[in-house]
């Protein structure tokens, strides 16, 4: 009975497995035939795309550290959509927490001691990642306000924010431009194979999901937020605390990409400004193609990691392929996955209703 | 701008200038909410919009040719979010963001590629002299004290947007086509029981938004600025979704919203330089405040908007359910 359910799960993480590298290796396929079409040599975009993404410990390390805050802000992406809560606003939440950390690791450095800052700043970051969720929260909860324009527009907000820090009580001594000190060395994540990118944030993020999944899978807690995803009435019915659940899940999801913010700065940038990448629009896309499941995410954060590290060499190359292809790829995964894999959440919630309806006419019958 | 009177003419025209293109995708993105779909992406069919008409002016050098293209534009992002969306069921927030990826993507790989070629070429990147829309001034009726600049000395696409608001009002209030897209927002069972071909329905109303959506953005890059740069939107589409729940689905509404907003908009820009210049103690006290606040400003107001307004307001009922809603 119990390895047969394992097995079963096996089985469907398989299938799904195989759907979504089927559906990257016709979209690469596609998106190197329109470079082809664009005139540029398709076979020399490949292989500059595979070497600069894998060819070297080098590449395949700054390969890895590209999929680390991508995988957080998919893990965040992921944990909120299945329980319905429809959080865009990772980009905001990973500028807050890149705030944060920065500001603990240069101006406010706790005795000086690097275990010390080093905690501290990862912990701020996913705090304020985490409060800056709950703001979207609690206007849905106490004023109405839709989750998905209210994190939206904070992500704007939070970008001002950012600006006006880092031209003020952050900024650099000696720069005219929003751009904050960069971070003493002792303070920087340890590496954990030597010259290259490999530092500990991306073994703290593998954890992470792998605890997620857990707790997803195996928990209490778990099981409900999936059960408000699915069907909130039903999760009211069942005396499930609905709006509890919901601002638990902002917290972990907002906490998620405040870390992927924080690791971001600490472990692979060591400075901050305000472009730091579009990590939290991109978290859709990876949440979306690891089919909101932890372990799938870890999987797409690492392809989608693959795809824009390749992409920005080929572009320092002497073709000048522009990167923003990597931008496009990804859209038409997350839409080729949306209609393929039939990930809408509106649907299981109609296929919840339906199930309860006919369940109840059972007994009657 | 040293007396108050000047000012006033120069922020009502400021507004106006600001809220159109806000008003001409909003119009467009209501009739599709009415009709059931939500597009968070119109921003990205906005930036698809402004690329399609500055290449299209820069190539041709005819601004009109660039405001078909963009219109043109924005029918084909339209055409893939109602495939997706529409016929293929998938969830509409979540396909509006891909939308949107795929605009900023997109746009800023086409505006790399163009410079690169325009270069080659040995040709500018700026639009040919006189090819971008200019204002066009209504004689006489410019003339009217204070607000005669503000509507009478607009671009083109201004007026045409006051008729489409118009035109859409009555359309939407008067008219069987209007009455049909709210039931198929609302109602859609009925609209399938009286014959009317739902999905069909819904990516006509989609296509008018896409249109819409590509125009505005080709009124942000050939009339306002003449200039194209990635991300030029700056989040405009999504304050736009924000004043559709403002307006609570109604036009009139999402007209004095957008119009509200335009005008947070250019004082938030007055206020930046004025307070440098001027001798009034508390304006001057405001130098001491970073300039991001000032442009932080209109999402403020979005959000607090939405606050205030958004309770009590459920909007078309059947907003992200794909149709056939059970499945088949």
């Amino acid at each position: 009975m119990m390895i047969a359910r394992i097995f079963r799960q096996i089985w469907n993480t398989a299938t799904a497995l195989t759907l979504a590298a089927l559906v990257c290796a016709v979209v690469l396929v596609l998106a190197i035939g329109a470079a082809a079409l664009l005139g540029y040599p398709p076979l020399r975009v490949a292989d500059l795309w595979l070497h600069g993404a894998a060819g070297s410990w080098y590449s395949l390390s700054s390969s890895c550290a590209d999929a680390c805050p991508l995988l957080l802000t998919g893990l965040a992406a992921g944990v909120a959509f299945r329980a319905g809560v429809l959080n865009i606003g990772a980009q905001g939440q990973f500028l807050m927490g890149a705030l944060v950390a920065v500001a603990l690791s240069t101006r406010m450095m706790i005795f000086h001691q690097p275990a010390l800052v080093i905690a501290t700043a990862l912990t701020g970051g996913a705090l304020a990642g985490g409060i800056w969720g709950l703001i979207a929260q609690y206007l849905e909860r106490y004023r109405a306000v839709p989750v998905v324009l209210s994190t939206i527009l904070l992500n704007f907000v939070a970008l001002y924010l950012v600006a006006a820090a880092l031209q003020g009580p952050l900024q650099a001594v000696g720069t005219a431009a929003a751009q904050s000190p960069e971070i003493a060395g002792k303070y920087w994540l340890p590496l954990f194979v030597p010259y290259t990118d490999f530092h500990i944030g991306i073994i703290l993020a593998f954890m992470l999901s792998v605890l997620l999944w857990v707790v997803q899978e195996r928990t209490v807690f778990g099981f409900e937020s999936h059960v408000v995803g699915l069907n909130p009435d039903t999760a009211k019915a069942m005396k499930m605390p609905v709006a509890w659940r919901q601002f638990q899940i902002m917290f972990i999801s907002g906490g998620c990409a405040g870390l992927g913010g924080a690791i971001q700065v600490l472990g692979q940038v060591h400075f901050m400004t305000a472009h730091m990448g579009d990590y939290g629009y991109a978290g859709i896309a990876v949440a979306l193609l690891g089919r909101l499941n932890p372990l799938g995410i870890i999987l797409s954060a690492v392809f989608f990691g693959f795809l824009d590290t390749g992409a920005f060499r080929v572009e320092e190359s002497s073709l000048a392929l522009p990167h923003d292809l990597a931008d496009v790829i990804k859209a038409v995964v997350i839409l080729v996955m949306l209609v393929l894999a039939g990930i809408s959440l509106r649907r299981s919630r109609r296929a919840a209703k339906s199930e309860r309806t006919t369940s109840a006419e059972t007994p009657s019958a | 701008m040293n007396t108050a009177p000047n000012m006033i003419t120069f922020l009502s025209r400021q507004t106006v200038t600001a809220a159109t293109p806000m008003i001409l995708a909003g119009v467009g993105e209501l009739v599709g909410e009415l009709s059931g779909v939500i597009n968070i992406g119109i921003e990205g069919s906005m930036l698809m919009g402004c690329i399609a008409a500055y290449t299209v002016t820069g190539v041709t050098g005819h601004g009109t040719a660039g405001l078909l293209a963009a219109m043109v534009t924005g029918m084909v992002m339209a055409v893939i979010f109602a495939a997706a969306t529409v016929w293929g069921r998938a969830d509409q927030i979540v396909a509006g963001t891909a939308m949107d990826l795929l605009g900023v993507g997109l746009s800023g790989m086409i505006w790399m590629m163009y410079q690169n070629w325009r270069e080659n070429l040995g040709f500018s990147t700026a639009l040919p002299h006189g090819s971008g829309f200019s204002p066009l001034a209504i004689p006489l009726l410019r003339d009217i004290p204070f607000v005669g600049p503000a509507f009478f000395e607009q671009y083109l696409l201004c007026y045409l947007t006051i008729c489409l608001c118009v035109g859409v009002w009555w359309m939407l209030n008067h008219t069987r086509l209007g009455l049909i897209i709210q039931a198929l927002g609302d109602a859609p069972e009925a609209c399938h029981a009286a014959g009317v071909r739902v999905r069909l329905g819904r990516s006509m109303c989609l296509l008018f938004a896409g249109t819409c959506a590509g125009a505005a953005g080709a009124y942000l890059s050939i009339m306002q600025t003449h200039a194209f740069a990635a991300d030029m939107t700056g989040g405009e589409g999504f304050v736009v979704l924000a004043l559709v729940i403002f307006g609570r689905w109604k036009l009139p509404g999402l007209v004095g919203g957008c119009l509200f907003f335009g005008l947070i908009n250019s004082l938030q820009q007055t206020l930046q330089t004025a307070r440098y210049t001027s001798q009034n103690s508390v304006l001057h006290a405001l130098t001491h405040v970073p300039f991001q606040f000032f442009q932080m400003l209109p999402y403020l107001a979005a959000i607090a908007a939405l606050a205030v307004m958004s309770r009590n307001s459920p909007g078309p009922r059947y907003i992200n359910i794909p149709w056939p809603s059970a499945k088949t």
